[in-house]
């Protein structure tokens, strides 16, 4: 009983200093409070959404058409590429009529890890043997075979790449080669070549947040191997709704879209 | 020791009595004396593919390219788009430069149940509050929600339809609706209208093999439901691969592998 009054005396204090502080610094304090969701590591499975900062005056909208806010070492070959390429969106963006986006037109896939910047959410689903991550984008797939086997040389070149994966602790390592050269790597037209090498570090943090550590090793477009960081944040109330490239029409669609608050 | 050498002797005189009779024989008779495979029947994961005879003359291949032998029964209104369509493929195939197949020259998303027609396979992958279909075929999925919800009629019309499913015993019942009416029902050119409801009845009848008994009905197309039996084999060791519809060239070689005989 003792302990009880306590405990709602303390629960009003604690009330007290919520109310009397910041809405980013409560939600600070209330989660401290509660003890964290359970999660298994090594159970990726959910819908998940890039969680970057939103697009505002203040802060570059790099989160919805770059992996990184840098500019990645591009080789001379790597920069007249990057110097050719008209992208519709981004900081040097062109006109729906003039762009050169390979996927704009003919809807041709978006290709890897360029689908992690189109503004929709993934879900990740495992079987034995593989992980796979679908997008709700073009109904795109990345399927990583985590059951030990090699890369698959005789396959493609591929649009989304090869991928292999084995866990490291709690972490996901993916590798994937095996790339046609007829995708861009991001929205805003950095190039790659068919010697595109990716590596992923997937993690589930903790039970709300999966966090990707990409490396990007592409020796014809890039003089040495950068890396970017997404960070993704679990949406179990979302589910995948049908998104397809179907013309140019459901570009101006999604351009709409992505100046609008995030759901 | 001595059940062993029975066993032996037992395992000797099948094989002298299996290399005496025909191949298809042999299957049969080693059949019955295996035991069978373990398996959870609402547990349909897997990689799938068409289970019918495949070295057979194309013309009578007819589920390559539609559902049941017979024609359905079809409205003026079918009947008249019916007799409009120019397939690329079945019986009556006009050459590529002529056909009216919708997907055809712009890789438009196929719909469904019309990707089952593909002969590509298709992997199951299941979580708790879904059963997810993956195509091979332009990485198309069918997304069946187990979780008891409603059909979410704010969506669409979409490619693929809305799809949620209920388990009866061991009978996965998919209740499809919403779809748009830009797509062929089959690849004969059967058409069908935005009232479109399809049910499929999805069972797992032993480990090796899934059926889907399915139900098409769309009064604005067919005077009566249009029934059908799918009939799938597990492919344990197969992956479902890339396959994008990227331009015609996509379909000559997907149509040439029809006729090839099976992996």
């Amino acid at each position: 009983m003792q302990r009880d009054l306590i405990g709602i005396a303390l629960a009003f204090t604690i009330s007290l200093i919520l109310s009397s502080t910041a809405s980013a610094q409560t939600k600070k304090l209330s989660e401290t409070a509660t003890a964290p969701a359970p999660f298994d590591p090594h159970d990726l499975s959910g819908v998940w959404m890039l969680d970057r900062p939103r697009p505002s005056k203040e802060v570059d909208r790099y989160w919805i058409y770059e992996l990184n806010l840098e500019e990645p070492p591009m080789t001379a070959w790597g920069e007249a590429q990057y110097k050719a390429t008209k992208s519709s969106f981004g900081t040097r963006s062109y006109p729906l009529a003039e762009t050169n986006d390979p996927i704009f037109h003919t809807c041709t896939p978006p290709g890897f890890p360029r689908i992690f910047l189109h503004p929709w959410p993934m879900q990740v689903v495992q079987a034995p043997g593989e992980v796979i991550m679908l997008f709700e984008y073009d109904s795109i797939r990345h399927q990583i075979f985590t059951d030990g086997r090699q890369h698959d040389t005789s396959l493609g070149p591929l649009w989304m790449g090869d991928s292999i994966g084995h866990w490291e602790g709690d972490t996901l390592v993916a590798d994937t080669v095996n790339f046609n050269d007829k995708t861009w790597l991001d929205r805003v037209g950095h190039p790659h070549s068919d010697k595109l090498h990716v590596i992923e570090r997937i993690r589930r943090i903790n039970h709300d947040h999966l966090i990707d550590d990409i490396t990007i090793d592409d020796p014809k477009a890039y003089t040495k191997p950068w890396s970017a960081h997404l960070d993704f944040l679990l949406r179990p109330k979302w589910t995948l709704a049908e998104q397809f490239c179907e013309d140019q029409d459901t570009f101006q669609n999604i351009e709409n879209d992505e100046t609008k608050p995030a759901k | 020791m001595r059940i062993r050498a029975l066993g032996f002797a037992l395992g000797f005189a099948i094989i002298l009595s299996c290399s005496s009779a025909a191949l298809a024989q042999t299957k049969q008779l080693s059949e019955p004396l295996a035991a069978p495979a373990a398996f959870d029947p609402h547990d349909l994961s897997g990689v799938w593919f068409d289970d019918h005879p495949r070295l057979i003359r194309v013309q009578e291949r007819y589920w390559a390219y539609t559902y049941t032998k017979e024609e359905p029964s079809m409205t003026p209104w079918a009947q008249a788009q019916f007799n409009a369509a120019k397939p690329s493929f079945g019986p009556h195939p006009y050459p590529l430069a002529q056909t009216t197949d919708p997907l055809y020259h712009t890789c438009a998303p196929i719909g469904f149940p019309i990707a089952f027609l593909y002969p590509l396979p298709m992997q199951i992958v299941q979580s708790p509050r879904e059963v997810i279909m993956l195509f091979e075929w332009d990485s198309l999925r069918h997304q069946i929600f187990t979780d008891g919800r409603a059909h979410d009629t704010a969506l669409g019309p979409l490619w693929m339809g809305d799809s949620i499913g209920h388990w009866e015993g061991d009978t996965l019942v998919a209740d499809t609706v919403n779809f748009n009416d830009k797509t062929w029902l089959d690849r004969m050119g059967h058409p069908h209208s935005e009232a479109l409801h399809v049910v499929e009845r999805i069972r797992r009848i032993d480990h090796d093999h899934l059926v889907d008994d399915i139900t098409m009905e769309d009064p604005k197309a067919y005077t009566k439901p249009w029934t059908a039996q799918l009939k799938f084999i597990l492919k344990p060791k197969w992956t479902i691969e890339e396959q994008f519809c990227e331009d015609e060239q996509s379909f000559q070689s997907i149509d040439k592998d029809a006729g090839a005989p099976a992996k």
